[in-house]
């Protein structure tokens, strides 16, 4: 469990830093920017033998998301909710391999970011067009890939280390 | 008694979630709004979660400073140069600044001018966050209420315009940037070419050509490609002017009816670190 929150912390914490140092903007999104708090989230899954903590874990960071990050009401709560059940769905189908994981974290990074723009754009929040969006999804594969690579070893590192199996 | 297991019919399941995905899109145009305040709590933890952030971050943003310093160790010397002459003029300048500002009182009180950029007290902040979640065309900086900062103050940097503020927390603030199109917020502005001043509106902001676009200037013949945009000070928000780009092309809409400027920002915005924001100064002062 102390792994899983120190990681999530680490992601959370990278966001920021990363953020400072490579472009975020719309217009121009880095080769080097994606969401490591929502990737470190959904490769954690796993490793969650009880389904409650995983989701009580994943509503509190949803919620620090929306007050630090986005300054939004229950937007990314809901948002990181229907991840869930996305994720949730391709675990039961799918075997957990690095392939496996790299490609859940491209299917949540691109889902959350469809949803996004379908909402805000919704709401009419902004008028974004759609080549903004295939532009940051395509901008989101590069780093989602490391990241989720260098993170899965870590995991599998830290966990076999520790012993542990799942947590109950 | 006994109670009957019925399957619920799919029908129903998918008129729930329909009613469900209405609702959360009704609470979500409403809490989505500029205007919503954050609440006690939500201000509470924004501003521990940043300033957890802000110690923990140090160190490592101290070390990319100290490269960013390395690298422009090599300009130093040119730019030692150019601030000796700069400092020998110094008093020449401050001689102008009195007489100018004597100027700007008495065209203040001819035109009825309130608020210009002189009536404004500027607060330097540090960028601690850039648009994270990508869709929200934010930045956090690290003044908040406590600082005087509050909604709708005016944020610039060196370079131009950025931004307003549209949420306060004690010790933070979020900057909307003007990239940004939002048509609920329309930036009155001036282009002016030396010898005429025209007015229009930032209509909104072509991402795909990363340009401002500006509208509502019937005389387009009168501008040129270069000429600079400023704010003009209409609308009561934003001051009359803050540099906000040059124009890059005159073109005309998607209908072909009316005339569109595309403008090209004077600010980086993948590049912000420090910005100023703009609060305005008590008449009573």
């Amino acid at each position: 469990m102390i792994i899983a929150i120190l990681s999530i912390i680490v992601s959370f914490l990278l966001d920021v830093f990363l953020s400072n140092i490579t472009s975020y903007s719309l217009n121009s999104p880095s080769w080097f920017s994606t969401i490591y708090t929502i990737v470190i989230l959904f490769l954690l899954f796993p490793y969650f033998n009880n389904q409650k903590k995983y989701i009580i874990i994943l509503i509190i960071t949803a919620l620090f998301f929306d007050i630090v990050y986005t300054s939004t009401f229950l937007l990314n709560v809901v948002i990181f909710i229907v991840l869930y059940f996305i994720v949730k769905r391709l675990n039961f189908w799918l075997p957990n391999n690095l392939l496996i994981a790299n490609v859940t974290s491209l299917i949540v990074i691109f889902a959350y970011h469809i949803i996004s723009f379908i909402t805000l754009n919704i709401v009419n929040y902004n008028d974004y067009s759609i080549s903004l969006l295939i532009n940051i999804l395509i901008h989101s594969i590069i780093a989602t890939i490391i990241y989720t690579t260098i993170m899965y070893f870590i995991l599998k590192k830290l966990y076999s280390f520790f012993k542990i199996k799942q947590i109950k | 008694m006994k109670i009957r297991n019925k399957k619920i019919s799919p029908r129903y399941i998918v008129l729930a979630i329909i009613i469900l995905l209405v609702v959360v899109l009704i609470i979500f145009s409403k809490t989505l709004k500029e205007d919503r305040n954050l609440n006690t709590v939500e201000s509470l933890i924004k501003d521990t979660v940043t300033f957890g952030e802000k110690i923990i971050l140090t160190p490592f943003n101290y070390i990319g400073s100290l490269i960013d310093d390395f690298k422009n160790l090599k300009d130093v010397r040119e730019e030692n140069d150019n601030l000796k002459t700069s400092i020998e003029r110094i008093e020449a300048i401050e001689t102008e600044n009195i007489e100018l500002r004597r100027e700007i009182e008495a065209l203040k009180k001819e035109l009825n001018i309130d608020y210009v950029l002189t009536d404004y007290e500027k607060l330097n902040a540090t960028v601690l966050s850039r648009n994270i979640g990508y869709w929200y065309n934010t930045i956090t900086i690290d003044k908040g209420s406590y600082n005087g900062v509050e909604k709708d103050m005016v944020v610039v940097n060196s370079t131009g315009l950025i931004g307003k503020v549209i949420k306060t927390t004690t010790f933070t603030a979020d900057v909307r940037l003007i990239t940004t199109s939002d048509t609920n917020n329309k930036i009155s502005v001036s282009i002016s070419n030396g010898e005429n001043k025209l007015n229009g509106l930032i209509k909104s902001y072509n991402y795909d050509e990363n340009k401002l676009e500006v509208e509502g200037i019937s005389n387009t013949e009168e501008v040129n490609v270069g000429d600079k945009v400023y704010t003009s000070g209409l609308g009561g928000v934003f001051p009359s002017g803050i540099l906000i780009g040059t124009v890059d092309s005159i073109t005309t809409d998607e209908y072909d009816l009316a005339k569109l400027i595309k403008v090209t920002p004077s600010t980086d915005f993948d590049d912000i670190n420090y910005v100023t924001i703009l609060k305005r100064k008590d008449k009573t002062e």
